[in-house]
This record gives structure tokens, C-alpha cells and sequence, in this order.
């Protein structure tokens, strides 16, 4: 376990935490390389399905990145994505994933800085827990 | 509609445990409606149960299919090209849905993956309450509209009893004294009198009593 | 010469200068359907900003973000480009000049040149290239992206014309060119001819010229661009060798004081030099030192101030106040001498730098004088364009504009602002052009992919440095190149340039490609173009995908570029597994609804409601107060002398009383819907609240800022404490109570600048000095003490600083951690503060203290329309635009559009620019009779559908609903593209076009291959 690098997948929506991202870039705020940005319209839109797959496929961790609350750009679109959040959280302790290896985050367009915080803690995080079981156990 | 709610996922890892390939079958009818067994529900048991029976050490085939109808033997009939590729199925409707599969094919074995709970009516979005028993023999029309079968915690002719208080259920907080909405929907109506009348004890026999029930339409069965 | 007179009517502007202001007015007038001619004298269009590497205070490439803006004004069928082409004469009025151009010999034409540089391989000496610290092999065209793409040819240097002329493989070269000359008739025009920049060679004192490590703030630039003369390395001129020290000197040839230098602020050079000594410490490591000297920091534009604060703190770049009188290179020394004193002590410091840079300001050069004699318009003594009372963009000659460095010194996002403002003015002299028939540019029709088998084109950009300074393009290219479905995989240069563009429209072509993937920057800022290029390519624009890979791999693990290729690549192939899924999309199309809702009644609410109004569009003026005239209606002058209570006064009558305009005041906005083009918007009017909506296709913010009142120096206290507001409107209401005082002592930045509003108001340095002149005027024996930490009197704002000290004001520099103490004693005044010269401290008594205390955002006005509307703000409260330097007048909601102190403090004059502004950025938008919706919207499969009504209770917008065949149905044209009903569907058959769950799925796949393999 001495050189983990865990893989994170990040819905980020387009109007917030995507654009958070280009800025933490064009401010070159460094952060682990281990998070991808898979972006979507809104993070109401990010499936139940989509964060499964995305453990089954191999994701050590995931969070959706969504609008501070009351700035959802398609008015709740980020609270409905909590809901699911939580949702899937329970579905994964059923499943025997721990459930922090999945998290809502909520940012505004012009945190380029806390995007980066976002991403280097999860980071830290998912390291910390180590592989996630399913890929241990496919390995 | 008829509602239902997945089982706990280590139910149904215990079913499907000695099994390498599944068939894994939601349903397009009442459980898509109460999010219970549809397209989705499927996609989200197969992926679950595939990485809990990896992280089991264990593997597993799951084939994910949704037929418009699992009561009907017309869709089921559907099934047939893919049910040699599979040691078991897996059903997400509701009991009729299984049950229909079990006759179809006797030599697969068949498991619930939902607990079919109630008929019932939504809501609002994600909210869903019972309404009926299909005791075979209506009363709504003497009720106010309002069943005291299914809406009654004790299913009383003649009520409400003694632990209706506010408008409430001795049972609990949220639930509705059915006999306390029949009266207030009967006043609304000017039907008081309706009331007053004593109702007889129900006779069970149609509510299943009297064994399983069938209904035969004369004109339409060969 | 020939004579080449285009047709003869005037229904088009003229606009001199292709720089980026330039540029920028030719595309909202293109845009707004008006006609243009764009002319300069150099080789190809792009101005100063070319030369620069990056542009704070996002440090971007400029290159990258203004790419996108050239190639779109050489493509946009309205305009009429002209390089090397000089304005000899102007005759005629507004609305009818005849204007005589003439073109000077390219010795190319255009048409046939490709620019594949052939001749400049063979013939490097009779290519004209641009000076410049260009010490490599000169190039004939200034940057990669230069628009025309052509060289051009000194046929003087020429030796063997004819094998010069054998040697284009194109046929372009025509010794025989003569130029042209010719009359063209305009309704318009707009100069923007930009500044030179001061030539510090003729000062001996810095030995500029004769020490190769002194350089010019520009040259600088050069050295630090990754297509300049050193390919983005820093080296020292003298010995190639990385510096290990670099010093700036500012105010070079500005602020009046030394031999040869303007009298006025450059206004930039602070930022300039903020910018190039933190991106050579973030580039550069931090081994490099880098030291500013400076006379006041001037930090004043939007959020500048916390870029001074990070250039400080975070970046540790060494601030010294002080002015270093000359720099010297001992004999046999490599290094250059500096001697200065420093704030602490008297002691002369003597210290060594191995480079250092002058920040050299803004001058007009001959080339823009003679321009403006041409043109009939007067100068001032700076030689800068006159104006016309408040209005900044107005020459002295009716419908000749300037806009840019020409009209005074100023940065990229104030020249963009006034380049639209001049377009706004000049596209009102001129209608749009009635042509019989609109021919729109033909594109190709859609290839149907029916039954083809996917074959992807992956194009990588390496963006300059930003990206392949940083991860090996080549070689990503060669791997992504094996995936399977990928027919071709190209390194794309700067694949946002007219000439890669070009290239991967013909790769699409030729290899038949149907689906494309490009490994670059932002889908936000760039997804359009390539969009764009696809449909001319033959393909449905919507069978493209991003990696973004440099806004999320390169700028972000530039420290460890095996990761930032790993990660690179790892995104391109999560794209191209999009991209397999991609299908082709229609977009829909709805009305435009061409009313203008304007929400606040100031200076830059009215003026864009008239503006607008003028051009026949209906304005619905909102108006909070129960009178319009916002702020300036307290404001008695300018710093310049105008009258400002006559100007509101006029500005009030003109809004109320304008058939086209309907005011509504004391009204507030309630709640919003709708879309682009079609906005409902809703507010509560008068004291019963009456609910009133209002149907709009566009909104502009001009909600303004509010006097700020910090409870601090006994603020509301003591009576003879003032705001500079409140002292102005007493100099002018009360005049004879100053005649009796003695002492006035003003606190600058009270309230500004600190832990909790850490920008800059930028209007109080000038207040201070205008109510300091006219409590001098008023009263010439008072004693005037203005105590401040950085004077921020920028461009000729310098020139009545300068004023105010020959007059007598004394102005006192206080540290942030020692500011002026303020007791009452006795009923009376007391100010005591530390004198940095004298080394002591002094007490003044004072019959008037005036605080400096600015303006800020009103918050919780701010914060409810920006709920309301959905629009950012940045952290002190102000509606954050959509691109500080591109669109710093866009919000970054489409439609939306921001005006006056409701962006950020400013002065009455500029607001009154960024209204105009807003104006023409909206008439490009209501230009067009529809709205395009795009075609990411939610599609329902009819046949999966179960009826559950889960997407009618989930969609936020009521859009879907079940239809008279009993299944989910969702108007295209209403949906506004979230997914949540995609989300949410239980039988799963919905899906939303371009974020398919197929397309979402496979870049998760495509993710994970390599980790599992």
C-alpha cells in the first residue's frame, strides 16, 4: 500500500464546480492528478446508476459537485442531487462500501480555490482509506 | 398500482449465492411507477450485487431485462431465447410477476427481489400509501370514499374506536384515522345519516376467506 | 497606383486600427448587422495584446483567448479587412464622410498565399518582421495566428526577384504590385489606432540600449513568451543565462517628473509589472527574485488590488517604495547596480540585479498624431484626443470615436469596454445594410452516418506552453493515435489558430472523419468554435467531445508532468469513448422577444435605456427610488470641471419623456423565468405593491454601488467628520462655511483596502484632490493635508495630483499598520500621524476631517437579484462578468449584461462608457430575429415510457407532461437542459441529448481500461 493512487471520479456541473475547475487552472492551483472531471449539465442529472458504475468500475472514490444551495442554475437541481447522494451512500454500506468514499460538495463558479481544496482533501481522504473493496477484491 | 420495496441486498445475495448466472428481470407496470422494479431499479441491483459478490470473492453473471408486464404469459413468453443462459432469475416485480415466471419455467429457480407491499396510490413524488386490500367487496360506496379495510388499523366496521384523538391513529402520529376522515368526508357530503347506520360483520369469504379467488369473464375466455 | 473606389454608400463604419479595440468594435457592429471596414497600417490585424504572453489577472495566454476573436473577425461576412492600409483624408459629416484610403504593396495576394513560408525559407531577408528583442531568425508573420494568414515581402532587400518569385509554390508573390488608393464612403468612423510605448533609450541614466540587461516591460513580455525570441525560457540577454535577480522600475516616461518623460499615468504598467514578476516566480521557481520599485501602486481596477495582495504574500515578490535614479554596470562587473533608499531609513542601499525591467508608459507616436490631423479631431497636450464633456468616446468632430490606448491610457478590459461603446455610437450613424438578399455563408450539407462505422480524428493542441511546455504532445498523440476507432490523431499546435483550424477541417474532409475529439483547453470557451468547424466540415456539430487537458492536467500538475500525461491521456480517451456515443442533434429555434428590461435609474441605466431606445427598441427603465438620477444626482462636478447636475438633470428628462422608454419607479424585482430572447421578468411597483411582469429578450444590471460608511475616525460622530461626498456637496451648497477654515486634513482609504473590503474604490484618490482644489479655490489660504497609502490618480487624473501639490496640498504616505489617529479635543479635531520623511510624528488640529471611504456593493439588494437571476458576484458583492477580458460587459448568463458601479467602482465618465457598451453588446444579440436553443435537451423514448409521471414532478420548469397517447412528452423548445428528468426516470427512458447516459457510462469505462490493464 506504500504508493496508492487512488482514482476519483468528479461530476462536476457545467455552471459551478466545471467552471471552478478552468479557474482553479487559469489561477494554476495545483491539486492530486488522481481526480477526473466527468462534467455534466447539472448535478441533478448525475444517475443513481452513473456513481455505481462508476464504483463497479474501479473508482476508489466519487463526489458530485454541485451549485451553493440557492444557486442551482435550474433552481434545485443540486438539492435533489443531495437527496440522491445519500441515497447511494446507504445503498453502498448495503453493498459493503464505506460510505465516505462518496460526497456531495457544494461550490460556486468563481472558487477555483476551493476546488482545489475539494480535490486535494477527498485525495488525502480516499488515500487514507485505501483501495476501494471492490477493486482490492477484483485484484 | 401495486407498491413494493427492494429486499435488503444481503436477502438477496443469500438467494442468488449458488447461482453463476442470473437473470435479472424488472418489470415496466406498477413497480417502474413506485420506483421499485423498473429499467433503473435494475441497472442499480445489478451493479450493487455484482460488486458485493466480488467483494464476497465470488462472481456472478447478471443478464438485466425489463419486460412491459411479468403477469402476463404473453411477455414472459419473451424470455425464452435468454432463459438457457441463466442457473436462476432474479425477479423485481411484484408477487404475481415471480409467481408467473415460477409456472413459465419449472425448472428455473425463480427469487422475489422486491417485497411486494400494498395497493396503493402516490402521494407526491416518492410518496406512496395504501389504499386498498381487495377485500371483493366495496364499501367505498357507503364510506364516504374512504376504505376502512385498507385505512383502518383495525379494520373496523363501525368506528372510529377509542384511540382516535385529533383526527389521529393510536398507532402512530402520521397515520389517519380512516373512520375520522370517513365522518368529516360524509358531513362534507351531507350524508350524516349514512353514519348513524350500523354496518353488519364483513364477510371475508371474497377477501380470499374462502380460498384463492379467480375471476372468469364468460365472454372473453375460451 | 490603382484606383480601387468601393461603392459609394456610406452605410458602413470605418474603423482605423486593428488592434484589439479595433477589433473588438468591428465585431459588435459585425454582429449587430452593420457594415465595417477594418484598417492598419501593419501586415496582419492584432495590435499590441500580440505580443503579450499573458494578461492578468487570470495569467492566461493571450494568445488563446484572443485567437478566438481574430479569426472571427476575419471570417464575419461584414467586415471588410484592410491591412497595410493608411487613412489619407476626410471629407464630409456624420452619417457622410468620403474617406480616402490607400493600401501600400504586399507583393502577395492574399487569396492565393497560404502561408507555408516557402519564400521566407529561401528568402529570409525580404520578409518584413516586427522589432523587438527578436534576436533569433526574424519571422514575417508577428505571431502564429496571424490574420491575414500571409507574409508579406520587402521587395527593397530582394536581390533575384524572379527566383523569389519561383520559389511560392502558391503562385502569390507579384513583384509588379503597385498598392491602391482609393474613396470609400462611410457613415462612421472609429479610431483606434493604439499608443506606442515610451522609448527609454533616450535617457542615459538607465542605460537602455547599451546594457542588453536592461529591458523594456514589453521586451520582457517577449522574453517570457513561449513564442518569443528566447521560446519561453528566461534568459538573461547579456550571457543566455537563467537571472537569478530581476527588478522592475516603474513609471518610466510617465508622471512627469524626469527628463523626457509625460506629465500623465500609464495607467497599466503597475498590473504589467505585477503580472511578469509573478509569472516568472510561478514559472521560473522560486530561485528567481523579483523586486518592483515603485512611486504608488496603482491597483485599481476590478479585484486588482488582491492580485497585488497575492503578488505580496503568496508569490513573494518584494515591494520597495522608492525610485532608483540610475542603473549602472560597473566596469568588468556582469551584473547591474542599483542604489535607492527605502521608506525605514535615510541610508543609501546599494544592490545588484541581473536583469532589469522599465515599465515603460504609454505615448502617442507620430503615426496617431498625424492621424488625428488627418481627421480634423483635437489633441490635448498629451497629444491625446479631446472629448466631448462626459462622453469619453466622443472626438471633437461629430461621428469620428476613439476607443483604446488612443483616447488615454488604460488596460485590455477598459479598451474592450470602450471599443463597444465607440461601436454603440458609431453603428447609430449608420442603419443596418439592406441587402436584397442575405447570402449566408454556404456551408457544406451534412454528411449521414447511417451505417458508417465510427472513425474519429483526435486533434491535441499543445496551446503555446500551456499545454506542451508541459507534457510531450507528440508522443500522447502517438498513444491515443492506437486506440481503436481513431482513423487519425494529430498534434494541433494552437488548435484554436485560423491555420489549425483549417487543417483539421481538411483532415475531416479528406479522411473521412466522422466523429472528433479535441484535447485542449474549455468546452466553455472554446466548444463553440469547434462546433462550428465541424458544421463546416460536413458534420453535425454535435459529434465533438473535450479534453480538457489543460485547464485540468497541465495548468494543474505542471509540477509533475509524468502525471500530467497520464492524466491527459486518460481524458482524451474518456472522450473519445463519448464521443463513440455521440449521435447527430438538431437545434430548435423560437422568436426573439426584442424589449430591453433596464433595472436601475443612474447615469448607466438611463444612458443604456436611451442608447437602446434610440435605435427603436422598447425599454422598460426599473427604478428602485421614486426618482431616477441614482448617486450622481448628489455629485455637483467632476474632477475635469463638468457639470454633472445639469448633465443628470438633462440624462432624467431625456429617459422620462422617450416614447421607446416606460419607467417604472419605485418597483422592485420579484421573480424571474424564461429563457435568452424570451424573459418574463416580475416586480412589485408603488407603495401597494402592485405586481406588474414585464416580457423582455435581454437585461442589463445598472444597480450601481452605495457610498460606503464605515464606522470608523468618529464617522457620524462629530459633525465636522465628513464623507468626500458630503464635503463636495457642502463646498458647492455651503461654500462661505470653508472660507473660515484653516485646516482640512483627508484620510484616504478609509474602509477600502482592508481585512474586510480589501479592494480599492478607485474614485477616492481623484475626489480627494478635486474637493482639495476647490476648498483652495474656495478658500486659497487653508491648509489641505491629504493622508493616503497609494495615490491612485490614474492617466490624466495625474496631471491635477500634480496640481494640487504645486498648489499646496500636502500630501502624507501612511502605512496600513500605523493609520492616523483621531481624537476630539475640546470639541475640536485632532489628527495625528506618523510622517514617513520626517521620521516623526505630527499632530494637525482640523476644522474638517474628510474620509476617503468609497463606494461598496449595496449586499442585500445585490444578493437578491443575483438570487433572482442566478448571476455570480464576486466575494465584496459586485456581478461578476463572464470573462474579465473578453466579455467584461457579459454576464455570464446569457442575455444578461452589466453596467456602471454595479460591476465595480468607477467614475461617472466611465460608467457612462460601460453603458454604451452594454448597449451595442446587446444590439449584437438582438440583432437576430431568433433565438437558437441549441439541442441538449431531453428526449422521451415512447416506447420505454411507463406513464409514472415522476419526470412531470421532478422537471423545476413544469415541461414534461403526459399526452393524449399516454406517454412522458417534453418541448424541446421549453426544456431547459438540466437531466434531472433523466436523472430520475425509473424505466429509464428519457435521456438528454449530448449528456446521454450511453456517452456518461463509456467515459467511465474508457477511465477505468488502463487502470484494470
Amino acid at each position: 500500500m506504500e504508493s496508492f493512487e487512488p482514482v476519483i471520479v468528479a461530476f462536476c456541473c457545467h455552471y459551478c464546480a466545471y467552471t471552478a475547475a478552468d479557474m482553479a487552472g487559469s489561477q494554476r492551483l495545483p491539486y492530486p492528478s488522481n481526480v477526473k472531471i466527468v462534467r455534466v449539465p447539472c448535478s441533478g442529472k448525475v444517475d443513481a446508476l452513473h456513481i455505481l458504475k462508476a464504483f463497479e468500475k474501479g473508482a476508489d472514490g466519487v463526489y458530485v459537485a454541485g451549485c451553493l444551495e440557492g444557486d442551482c442554475h435550474f433552481k434545485n437541481g443540486n438539492d435533489k442531487a443531495a437527496r440522491r447522494v445519500d441515497y447511494v451512500k446507504r445503498y453502498l454500506e448495503e453493498i459493503g462500501i464505506e460510505s465516505e468514499r462518496l460526497m456531495m460538495v457544494r461550490m460556486s463558479a468563481g472558487m477555483g480555490a476551493r476546488f482545489a481544496q475539494v480535490a486535494t482533501e477527498m485525495t488525502e481522504k480516499i488515500r487514507r482509506l485505501g483501495p476501494s473493496p471492490i477493486k482490492a477484491a477484483a485484484a | 398500482m401495486i407498491t413494493a420495496e427492494r429486499k435488503p441486498l444481503e436477502e438477496i445475495i443469500d438467494y442468488v449465492k449458488p447461482f453463476k448466472r442470473i437473470l435479472l428481470l424488472g418489470c415496466n407496470e406498477c413497480v417502474t411507477v413506485c420506483a421499485a422494479g423498473g429499467r433503473k431499479e435494475v441497472g442499480l441491483l445489478a451493479s450493487g450485487l455484482q460488486m458485493a459478490m466480488l467483494k464476497a470473492g465470488s462472481s456472478i453473471e447478471i443478464r438485466e431485462h425489463t419486460l412491459e408486464r411479468q403477469c402476463d404469459p404473453e411477455y414472459v413468453e419473451e424470455l425464452v431465447p435468454m432463459i438457457d443462459g441463466a442457473d436462476a432469475i432474479l425477479s423485481m416485480a411484484c408477487g404475481c410477476g415471480v409467481q408467473q415466471l415460477a409456472m413459465r419455467f419449472k425448472d428455473k429457480p425463480v427469487f422475489p427481489a422486491v417485497n411486494t407491499k400494498f395497493m396503493g396510490g402516490s402521494q407526491r413524488q416518492g410518496v406512496w400509501d395504501e389504499r386498498c386490500q381487495g377485500c371483493g367487496d366495496c364499501l367505498l360506496g357507503i364510506t364516504g370514499g374512504i376504505c376502512p379495510i385498507a385505512r383502518c388499523a383495525k379494520q373496523l366496521m363501525n368506528g372510529p374506536c377509542g384511540g382516535s384523538c385529533d383526527g389521529k391513529c393510536e398507532i402512530g402520529e402520521d397515520v389517519e384515522c380512516a373512520w375520522h376522515l370517513i365522518w368529516e368526508r360524509l358531513k362534507a357530503l351531507g350524508l350524516q345519516d349514512r353514519y348513524l347506520e350500523i354496518m353488519p360483520a364483513k364477510d371475508w369469504r371474497p377477501a380470499g376467506g374462502a380460498g384463492p379467488r379467480k375471476i372468469i369473464r364468460e365472454d372473453l375466455a375460451e | 497606383m490603382q484606383n480601387t473606389n468601393l461603392s459609394q454608400t456610406s452605410n458602413r463604419v470605418l474603423i482605423v486600427g486593428g488592434g484589439l479595440a479595433g477589433i473588438r468594435a468591428a465585431l459588435d457592429l459585425a454582429e449587430a448587422q452593420k457594415d465595417v471596414i477594418l484598417v492598419d497600417t501593419a501586415e496582419n490585424i492584432g495590435g499590441l495584446m500580440t505580443q503579450l504572453d499573458r494578461t492578468f489577472p487570470t495569467n492566461n495566454c493571450d494568445l488563446c483567448t484572443l485567437a478566438p476573436n481574430l479569426s472571427e473577425s476575419g471570417r464575419q461576412e461584414h467586415i471588410t479587412l484592410m491591412p497595410m492600409t493608411t487613412l489619407r483624408e476626410v471629407t464630409g459629416e456624420q452619417g457622410d464622410f468620403i474617406v480616402t484610403l490607400e493600401t501600400a504593396p504586399r507583393y502577395i495576394n492574399l487569396e492565393r498565399c497560404t502561408g507555408c513560408g516557402e519564400c521566407f525559407q529561401a528568402f529570409p531577408e525580404c520578409v518584413r518582421f516586427t522589432p523587438g528583442l527578436d534576436h533569433r531568425a526574424p519571422t514575417c508573420m508577428r505571431y502564429p495566428q496571424a490574420t491575414p494568414q500571409a507574409f508579406s515581402i520587402d521587395l527593397a532587400t530582394c536581390a533575384d526577384i524572379e527566383a523569389l518569385v519561383k520559389v511560392c509554390p502558391a503562385g502569390a508573390i507579384v513583384p509588379d504590385d503597385i498598392g491602391s488608393k482609393g474613396n470609400v464612403a462611410c457613415g462612421a468612423i472609429v479610431l483606434a489606432p493604439g499608443a506606442s510605448l515610451f522609448d527609454p533609450s533616450g535617457l542615459d541614466n538607465l542605460g537602455y540600449g547599451e546594457l542588453p540587461d536592461v529591458v523594456t516591460s514589453l521586451e520582457y513580455e517577449r522574453i517570457l513568451s513561449a513564442s518569443g525570441p528566447t521560446g519561453g525560457r528566461l534568459l538573461r540577454p547579456s550571457n543566455g543565462q537563467p537571472p537569478k535577480k530581476v527588478a522592475w522600475i516603474q513609471c518610466i516616461g510617465s508622471r512627469g517628473l524626469q527628463k523626457g518623460a509625460a506629465p500623465y499615468c500609464s495607467g497599466a504598467c503597475c498590473m504589467f509589472a505585477l503580472k511578469e514578476a509573478i509569472v516568472t516566480r510561478e514559472r521560473f521557481q522560486e530561485d528567481t527574485e523579483t523586486t518592483i520599485f515603485y512611486m504608488d501602486m496603482r491597483t485599481f481596477g476590478k479585484d486588482y488590488e488582491l492580485y497585488y495582495q497575492r503578488a505580496k504574500n503568496e508569490f513573494g515578490v518584494r515591494f520597495i517604495h522608492s525610485r532608483p535614479h540610475s542603473i549602472l554596470r560597473p566596469e568588468g562587473a556582469e551584473n547591474l547596480h542599483l542604489s535607492y533608499t527605502t521608506d525605514d531609513s535615510p541610508v543609501l542601499i546599494n544592490e545588484d540585479f541581473d536583469m532589469v525591467v522599465l515599465a515603460t508608459g504609454f505615448r502617442i507616436g507620430e503615426e496617431a498624431r498625424q492621424l488625428a490631423a488627418v481627421c480634423g479631431i483635437e489633441l490635448n497636450d498629451d497629444h491625446f484626443p479631446i472629448h466631448t464633456g462626459l462622453n469619453q468616446v466622443a472626438t471633437s468632430r461629430p461621428g469620428i470615436y476613439v476607443a483604446g490606448t488612443f483616447q488615454a491610457p488604460k488596460d485590455i478590459p477598459e479598451t474592450m469596454v470602450q471599443a463597444s461603446a465607440a461601436a454603440c455610437l458609431a453603428g447609430h450613424d449608420v442603419s443596418s445594410p439592406d441587402r436584397e438578399q442575405e447570402i449566408p455563408e454556404p456551408l457544406p450539407p451534412e454528411r449521414h452516418l447511417v451505417g458508417e462505422e465510427p472513425r474519429v480524428g483526435i486533434f491535441v493542441c499543445d496551446c503555446g506552453e500551456n499545454i506542451g511546455g508541459v507534457i510531450d504532445v507528440e508522443a500522447l498523440v502517438a498513444r491515443v493515435g492506437a486506440l481503436p476507432h481513431v482513423t487519425v490523431a494529430q498534434a494541433a499546435g494552437h488548435g484554436c489558430s485560423r491555420e489549425s483550424m483549417e487543417h483539421i477541417r481538411a483532415t475531416i474532409e479528406q479522411q473521412g472523419i466522422n466523429r472528433v475529439v479535441i484535447g485542449g483547453c474549455s468546452p466553455r470557451t472554446h466548444e463553440a468554435k469547434f462546433q462550428d468547424l465541424l458544421r463546416r466540415a460536413g458534420l453535425n456539430k454535435y459529434l465533438l467531445e473535450f479534453a480538457n487537458i489543460r485547464d485540468q492536467a497541465t495548468w494543474v500538475h505542471s509540477h509533475q508532468p509524468e502525471k500530467a500525461t497520464k492524466k491527459a491521456e486518460e481524458l482524451i480517451r474518456m472522450a473519445l469513448g463519448a464521443v463513440l456515443n455521440a449521435q447527430p442533434l438538431a437545434e430548435h429555434r423560437l422568436p426573439i422577444n426584442k424589449n430591453v428590461l433596464v433595472i436601475g435609474g443612474g447615469v448607466s441605466g438611463m444612458t443604456a435605456a436611451l442608447e437602446l431606445a434610440e435605435q427603436g427598441l422598447k425599454v422598460y427603465l426599473v427604478e428602485r427610488n421614486a426618482q431616477l438620477g441614482g448617486l450622481a444626482s448628489r455629485i455637483h462636478r467632476t474632477l475635469e470641471g463638468d457639470d454633472v447636475q445639469g448633465f443628470v438633470a438633462d440624462l432624467v428628462a431625456r429617459t422620462s419623456t422617450h416614447d421607446n422608454i416606460d419607467v417604472i419607479t419605485s418597483a422592485i424585482i420579484v421573480d424571474h423565468g424564461g429563457m435568452p430572447g424570451l424573459f418574463k421578468t416580475g416586480m412589485q411597483v408603488g407603495k401597494q405593491l402592485f405586481y406588474r411582469q414585464i416580457e423582455h429578450g435581454i437585461t442589463i444590471l445598472a444597480t450601481g454601488a452605495m457610498p460606503h460608511r464605515p464606522d470608523l475616525f468618529l464617522l457620524g460622530r462629530h459633525e465636522d467628520v465628513k464623507t468626500q461626498l458630503e464635503t463636495q456637496q457642502l463646498l458647492e451648497e455651503r461654500p462661505e462655511l470653508v472660507r473660515d477654515w484653516e485646516n482640512v486634513v483627508m484620510i484616504q482609504c478609509v474602509g477600502s483596502r482592508t481585512e474586510d473590503n480589501p479592494n480599492c474604490s478607485r474614485i477616492c484618490c481623484q475626489t480627494a484632490v478635486k474637493n482639495a482644489l476647490r476648498i483652495l479655490e474656495i478658500n486659497p489660504e487653508a491648509r489641505v493635508f491629504v493622508l493616503y497609502r497609494d495615490m491612485r490618480t490614474y492617466a490624466f487624473q495625474e496631471e491635477y495630483y500634480q496640481q494640487a501639490r504645486a498648489k499646496g496640498v500636502i500630501f502624507v504616505r501612511y502605512h496600513q499598520d500605523r493609520p492616523p489617529q483621531v481624537s476630539e479635543v475640546g470639541g475640536k479635531l485632532e489628527v495625528v500621524y506618523q510622517d514617513i520623511i520626517l521620521g516623526r510624528e505630527v499632530q494637525v488640529s482640523t476644522d474638517c476631517l474628510c474620509l476617503s471611504t468609497g463606494l461598496i456593493a449595496e449586499q442585500d439588494n445585490t444578493e437578491e437579484l443575483a438570487m433572482i437571476f442566478k448571476l455570480p458576484r464576486t466575494h465584496d458583492g459586485y456581478f461578476l462578468e463572464d470573462h474579465i477580458k473578453l466579455r467584461p460587459v457579459d454576464l455570464p448568463v446569457p442575455g444578461f449584461f452589466v453596467a456602471g458601479t454595479a460591476h465595480a467602482p468607477k467614475t461617472i465618465a466611465e460608467s457612462l462608457v460601460q453603458a454604451r457598451a452594454v448597449a451595442a453588446r446587446a444590439q449584437t444579440m438582438l440583432a437576430s430575429d431568433y433565438i437558437s436553443l441549441g439541442a441538449a435537451t431531453a428526449r422521451v423514448d415512447s416506447k420505454l415510457c411507463a406513464a409514472c409521471l415522476i419526470c412531470v414532478r421532478a422537471c423545476p420548469f413544469g415541461v414534461p407532461f403526459i399526452n393524449a397517447d399516454g406517454y412522458s412528452e417534453i418541448d424541446p423548445a421549453r426544456c431547459h437542459g438540466c437531466g434531472v428528468c433523466a436523472s430520475e426516470c425509473p424505466a429509464k427512458a428519457i435521456q438528454l441529448m449530448q449528456f446521454e447516459d450511453d456517452r456518461i457510462l463509456s467515459k467511465l469505462e474508457q477511465l477505468f481500461e488502463e487502470v484494470e490493464g
